[in-house]
């Protein structure tokens, strides 16, 4: 999925951020953050999608007919679990020693 | 020495909260091995990001733990003595600047001559809190993560710890939202809600004492779960802040330039600038967003911007208000159209991006607060308690953080002296102190300022009025001038044809009612 967008002149994406986060990532048995997406079809507002700042929930903003949840770029911030108000977001944070971790903060 | 458990105090989180708290346990005389401290990041520091100023001196009390900590601590970056207002718009910035030499802890004879503004990075400071923790001897456990704790006459097997933030199967909507611990065997939520907590569960393993404390940041999972705060069964964006950061990587000596700080010497640390924005950069991005997503016509998202100097790095970053966010604006856009605005794409030109971030805030005020504090053998401090003072501008989390961390280790210690840690005595002691210190007061007096702050105007067309007139008055393109005061009525006027919300918003009793508001700042 691209996530390359434009604001005035410059074009980025988010995806570059986080390409500078120390990531480890868990297997997905024991992914942290779980999304009943069977729920996300009658959803009318995705306010999941608007609020991630990693853009780890991509859907119908990018063209996609059913929700596509990746818990890997996820940097846990949890504005996901707050702003779904649809019971479709499980959320904790990750294993100890799993996640990301920042160098600055 | 009473061995029973197996210690006096479980500290969960490492954040300043949890650090001050572990560390005033000590100075009342518990001994460092009876105080555990444990963090899910490893190497501790690295889950957490601030703004971030720290205010304050909080940090002096435990000089004997951190000696100096303003020079040897390597995560507090520089002291702080030019604070920046602006307000942006697309195209104008104004600045209302100040430099203090009181600040400074050097100069200035009228107001207290201190050092009391930092800019920190958390990654570096927390780890090396961590470091000073275990050299006093307290037990530091990094790279775990909590996710239930251990209840007198409670079989900790009997329920999953994901019930506690699993939907439960047929969740329901909105404020009816329920999960699964809501469908456990009544008896069974009494005791998780009300029983007396003796410890932590980690890995199937129970670890007792004689209080636990939570100090595990605005993420506030087991403060929730275990019922301090109702609201795990209505999941609220009210009041809940969240702040994208970029720290990037400009040199030293290009901020010493470019913000015009001393540079520091043996004694002195490096100064440095702070600056918080009032953002109206959105108008256009909405008015598209409303068109596709029409749910929320008319919402535009307030957003704050702010802007630190560190030694090497600046920070910059955005705090959104997310319960004003409106459909089909991704957060992380907000954030690229803040950097992108001239005045500050200007301070960051030539910088490297080395890392970007994300992480919430609790904007609670004392409406929201965790309707309890404490439980039989625990207590919440912190973000976890939603102890921030916020007000759209600035936000004051890690001295509260610090400063409540105190309280609850000197009551604690008080408690376990007593041979006494209910609810009861423990509320007597932390609460009550919590309740008469600054966090309590601060929260109380600026509550008229909040609702300032929050004005919709501010995040509208006030940056704009304000950007737009001082645009017109400091210029001269031959044409003929104007009073300012001719131009701010002009000004007004435009802008006020230029859309219905302005319309209503800036009419002479809206102007008068923001300027009455704006008295109590
Ligand atoms: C963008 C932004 C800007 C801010 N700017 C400022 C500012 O300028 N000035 C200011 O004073 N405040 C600011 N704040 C607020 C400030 O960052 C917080 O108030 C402060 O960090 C709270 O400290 P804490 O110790 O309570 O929580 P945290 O610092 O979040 O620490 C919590 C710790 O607990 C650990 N933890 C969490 N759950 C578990 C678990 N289950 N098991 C084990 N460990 C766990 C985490 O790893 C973490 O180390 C800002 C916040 C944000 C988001
Ligand atoms: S807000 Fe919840 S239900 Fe809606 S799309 Fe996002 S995860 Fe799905
Ligand atoms: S926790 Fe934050 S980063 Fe992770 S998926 Fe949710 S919104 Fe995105």
């Amino acid at each position: 999925m691209s996530g390359t967008q434009k604001i005035g002149m410059f074009t980025y994406d988010v995806k570059n951020g986080l390409g500078l986060i120390d990531y480890n990532i868990d297997d997905h048995e024991f992914a942290h953050i779980i999304v009943d997406i069977k729920k996300c079809d009658e959803c009318s507002h995705m306010m999941c999608v608007w609020g991630c700042p990693a853009q780890c929930y991509n859907f119908r903003d990018q063209g996609l007919k059913q929700m596509k949840f990746q818990y890997e770029d996820c940097i846990e911030c949890g504005t996901c679990f707050i702003m779904c108000d649809q019971g479709a977001v499980s959320w904790n944070h990750p294993r100890g020693g799993f996640g990301i971790t920042y160098s600055q903060g | 020495m009473d061995e029973e458990t197996d210690f006096d105090a479980i500290v969960i989180g490492a954040g300043f909260a949890g650090a001050a708290t572990a560390f005033q346990l000590l100075k009342e005389g518990i001994e460092g091995d009876r105080i555990l401290v444990v963090d899910r990041g490893e190497p501790i520091g690295g889950k957490n990001m601030t703004g971030g100023i720290l205010w304050g001196r909080e940090l002096d009390a435990f000089k004997e733990y951190l000696g100096n900590w303003e020079m040897d601590c390597p995560g507090i970056e520089r002291c702080i003595n030019h604070k920046k207002v602006g307000f942006l718009n697309n195209e104008d910035a104004i600045f209302i600047e100040g430099r203090f030499a009181s600040w400074d802890g050097t100069g200035g004879t009228e107001e207290p001559s201190q050092r009391s503004a930092w800019s920190v990075l958390r990654a570096k400071t927390d780890a090396w809190l961590a470091e000073k923790m275990e050299e006093a001897g307290i037990f530091v456990m990094a790279g775990i993560k909590i996710d239930q704790l251990n209840i007198n006459d409670l079989d900790h097997t009997s329920y999953n710890a994901r019930d506690l933030t699993d939907p439960d199967k047929d969740s329901g909507v909105g404020k009816a939202q329920k999960w699964k611990v809501d469908s456990l065997p009544r008896e069974l939520v009494d005791k998780i809600r009300n029983g007396t907590i003796s410890g932590i569960v980690q890995d199937g393993e129970v670890m007792t004492c004689k209080v636990v404390v939570i100090a595990e940041g605005s993420n506030s999972i087991l403060t929730r779960a275990y019922h301090f705060d109702r609201m795990l069964h209505a999941q609220s964006k009210d009041d809940m802040l969240l702040g994208i950061k970029e720290v990037i990587h400009l040199g030293k000596e290009r901020i010493d330039e470019r913000f015009n700080c001393f540079p520091g010497d043996e004694e002195r640390p490096p100064s440095g600038m702070a600056m918080e924005l009032a953002l109206s950069l959105y108008r256009e991005m909405s008015q598209d967003a409303w068109e596709k997503y029409p749910n929320t016509k008319g919402q535009y998202p307030r957003c704050g911007g702010f802007f630190y100097t560190n030694e090497e790095t600046v920070s910059c970053g955005i705090i959104v208000q997310l319960k004003s966010l409106p459909e089909g604006l991704h957060t992380y856009d907000l954030y690229q159209a803040f950097k992108a605005q001239p005045a500050i794409a200007a301070l960051i030109e030539g910088g490297e991006v080395i890392e970007y971030g994300g992480h919430l805030c609790p904007e609670y005020g004392l409406h929201r607060m965790p309707h309890r504090f404490t439980r039989d053998g625990a207590v919440v401090v912190g973000d976890a308690a939603g102890l921030v003072f916020a007000n759209g501008m600035q936000i004051q989390g890690m001295n509260n953080a610090l400063h409540s961390g105190k309280l609850a280790g000197a009551a604690i210690a008080r408690c376990i002296a007593n041979g006494d840690v209910s609810a009861a005595a423990l509320d007597a002691t932390y609460t009550k102190a919590l309740k008469k210190s600054y966090i309590f007061r601060d929260l109380k007096r600026f509550k008229p300022a909040t609702k300032f702050l929050n004005h919709p105007g501010n995040f509208t067309w006030v940056p704009e009025l304000i950007g737009k007139t001082a645009n017109r008055v400091f210029r001269e393109i031959g044409e003929e001038k104007f009073s300012a005061e001719k131009v701010l009525l002009k000004t007004r006027k435009e802008l006020r044809k230029r859309n219905k919300s302005n319309k209503k918003g800036m009419n002479i009793f809206g102007i008068m009612r923001l300027g009455l508001l704006g008295r109590k700042l």
